[in-house]
């Protein structure tokens, strides 16, 4: 029994950075008042440059500064195009997502003459080895790097939003922008600066799937794994914490669900895997209802700010 | 807002053109002009993204726009999709004219699709005029409850429907693909093992084909049609209709006018339900005549795009649907040239890039419409302020410079008051 808890424990912990980092995206873009639709998008597109980045350097590190440039540049067009030109974000998130599942199809079928890439070099793994004879604790150690950032960066942005004045004009300019105007806050600059690193976080998210996770680029990615980072903003209740956790929590009842259909092949029976993996949406829908809590989002998302309209 | 150009006569072809370019970027036509530009410019860029990847462009454009209509079989195959797309893309537009956005059109469909699967195979009336209606209902009907979850949450809840969903699109997909298709409704073979995928329909449930195996042509593209036409009327010739407009554009004026505007939110997401569900059952009572093990379609994403390429008109999208139809069929084409079949969904989703970019397109056309209709050679076309002769240039850039920014922040102004 303790094995099974520690191997459960221990793929949640490989499982959940990329939908940490990317729910993490997801955050700071909505707060900010940018509904992050596009997270899908960005997570694929920095799988893919982070695995093209290590295959030509020979260096995960380095392809995973590709992956996520690549994820914040497709974040750059998003934060210019509903920015500057006021466009309707959900289209062009949704736009984001749909050019970079079929270009991305096409960038790995014109690179590799094929639909997966080859095996690359991987980030490192932390050892902790004195850490290994412990029970529970020993799954602590031979993650990757990733992990352990993915765990950090959540940390950081609740410290950034809440104790510090940057962070608290993020949270104004996402409720109330034409009030942070009006204190000289500039709306279209913070707003900028939190898509490109939503885009910057998803990018990240989207290498851990291809760099670390995994060893190669392979064209499924990311499967569906950028709605569930959205569900997890929403069931974390917009916050950095709340969403670390929902995400962590999604990755573990799909660590559970896994370990229990290897194990016990006739569950299957009883609690069919769709029922499984539903369970992230379905209780997302029922917080966004109000029967588990209560989730609010940011009042101004997706509401294009206008000078001159106060 | 109104434009007044007096075309130039009798300056040559260079000044016809001018007056031509300055009546087509006139505002009353960027409806039109903007689809066009879009799908225009996707197409340039994805031209030029194979022909970076040292292949030929013009062998694979040539491929795929005419393996999808040059035989009977492309036909058929182009028309399937297009009928598809443009039943996701009704679903779209329906829910846009009342305000709503849609982005569940993938999960409704699949609800559709394993709603007519089973009434296909499940009940056997013997004869295609009872089993097809119903099969065709079903998947109606569950793609409209799926959809009305959404609104209910909407109404009741206060849940904004792009998140509720999107939630559901995925629920919809676990569910049936990896429970209900898996498990309860798989089909079994002799020896009681499960086999990929539904059991067969019956003869009686498959959408009727023209010309039998020989293509898919049939009544999908029909069902597309009459149900294009239906919406459309729905929409601009009913109480109906004009009601859930106006509760799309202003649910405070609505609502004061006495419009019951939730009641207006549920049936227009019904509708938007029931077409993309219809989808659904075309894929499965046209095609695979089964649920198949594998169906991720991505079409409900696809109708988004549709839509919105066609101005969120049912005839306009019907004709992106087509366009759309055709060169996805030649996706298949492509892969002789190794280029992924998808590279079609690339187009389209570049086409609705350039859309979701449309303020920037808008001013564009603007400014080309100011320094086209400011022409030197019709002076009084600015008004009351006619340049003297002699300082050509120096003059236009004053009038135009002007008279494009009033226009652009008029564009602007009303883009978001959208």
């Amino acid at each position: 029994m303790l094995a099974f808890i520690e191997a459960v424990i221990r793929s949640t912990l490989d499982f959940a950075p990329p939908i940490i980092l990317a729910a993490l995206g997801g955050v700071i873009s909505e707060r900010s008042g940018v509904v992050a639709l596009g997270l899908e998008g960005m997570m694929r597109l920095g799988a893919f440059f982070a695995a093209v980045g290590a295959l030509a350097t020979g260096n995960a590190w380095a392809g995973l500064s590709l992956g996520i440039l690549a994820g914040g540049i497709a974040a750059l067009g998003h934060a210019w195009l509903s920015i500057r030109w006021r466009s309707d974000q959900i289209i062009s998130g949704v736009a984001i997502n749909l050019v970079a599942m079929a270009g991305v199809t096409f960038l790995v079928e014109a690179m590799y003459g094929n639909t997966d890439t080859a095996g690359s070099a991987t980030i490192g793994r932390v050892s902790l080895a004195f850490l290994k004879d412990i029970p529970i604790l020993g799954t602590l150690c031979g993650h990757t790097w990733l992990t352990w950032i993915a765990l950090a960066i959540p940390v950081a942005m609740h410290v950034l939003f809440y104790r510090t004045s940057l962070g608290l004009r993020i949270l104004a300019v996402g409720e109330k922008p034409a009030a942070a105007a009006t204190l000289g806050v500039s709306v279209s600059a913070i707003r900028y600066g939190c898509v490109i690193a939503s885009g910057l976080l998803a990018g990240m998210g989207g290498s851990a799937l291809s760099i670390a996770t995994l060893d190669r680029f392979s064209n499924h990615m990311p499967a569906g794994q950028g709605f569930i980072a959205l569900a997890a903003v929403i069931f974390g209740k917009w916050t950095p914490l709340g969403a670390c956790s929902a995400a962590l929590f999604f990755a573990a009842a799909n660590a559970l669900r896994i370990g229990l259909e290897s194990s016990l092949p006739s569950l299957h029976n009883v609690l069919p895997s769709g029922i499984m993996l539903a369970l992230p949406y379905v209780l997302t829908l029922l917080v966004l209802a109000g029967f588990i809590g209560r989730s609010r989002s940011p009042a101004a998302s997706g509401v294009p700010f206008d000078t001159e309209k106060r | 807002m109104t434009t007044d150009i007096r075309h130039s006569t009798g300056s040559g072809l260079f000044g016809r053109l001018r007056s031509l370019t300055a009546r087509l970027t006139a505002p009353q036509n960027h409806p039109l002009l903007l689809p066009l530009c879009a799908v225009g410019l996707a197409l340039l860029v994805c031209f030029i993204a194979i022909w970076l990847t040292g292949r030929d462009p013009i062998a694979g454009y040539q491929k795929m726009f005419l393996s999808g209509l040059g035989t009977l079989r492309g036909l058929g195959d182009s028309s399937v999709k297009a009928s598809v797309l443009a039943l996701t893309g009704l679903s779209v537009a329906v829910a846009f004219a009342a305000g709503l956005f849609n982005i569940g059109c993938e999960g409704q469909l699949v609800a559709g699709a394993i709603a007519s699967a089973f009434v296909g195979q499940a009940i056997h009336p013997g004869t295609a005029w009872i089993h097809l209606p119903l099969a065709l209902l079903a998947a109606a009907l569950a793609g409209a409850l799926w959809a009305l979850i959404a609104a209910w949450l909407k109404v009741r809840r206060g849940v904004h429907e792009v998140i509720s969903t999107i939630m559901l699109n995925w629920t919809a997909i676990y569910l049936v693909e990896s429970w209900l298709v898996t498990g309860p409704l798989s089909a079994r073979s002799e020896t009681g093992n499960s086999l990929p995928g539904t059991a067969q329909i019956d003869p009686t449930a498959e959408l009727p084909r023209f010309f039998g195996q020989r293509s898919d042509l049939g009544f999908a593209i029909l069902l597309a049609v009459v149900a294009a036409v239906l919406v459309w009327c729905l929409l601009h010739k009913t109480w109906l209709g004009f009601e859930m407009r106006a509760s799309g554009n202003s649910a405070e004026t609505a609502r004061a006018s006495g419009i019951p505007v939730e009641r207006r939110v549920y049936l227009a997401m019904a509708v938007s339900g029931a077409c993309s569900g219809l989808a659904g059952a075309v894929l499965i009572l046209g095609i695979h005549h089964q649920y198949p093990a594998v169906f991720r379609t991505g079409y409900g994403f696809d109708g988004i795009a549709v839509s919105l390429i066609g101005g969120n008109h049912p005839l306009g999208l019907l004709l992106a649907a087509c366009f759309f139809g055709v060169i996805r069929t030649g996706g298949a084409a492509l892969q002789l040239l190794h280029i992924h079949r998808t590279f079609p969904e690339l187009i389209q989703g570049l086409a609705l890039l350039f859309i979701a970019g449309r303020a920037i397109m808008e001013h564009v056309f603007l400014r080309v419409h100011e320094r086209a209709s400011a022409a030197p050679e019709n002076p009084e076309n600015t008004g009351g302020d006619a340049p003297e002769k002699g300082t050509k240039v120096t003059q236009k850039s004053e009038i135009s410079a002007p008279g494009g920014q009033e226009a652009a922040r008029e564009a602007r102004s009303a883009q978001g008051g959208e």
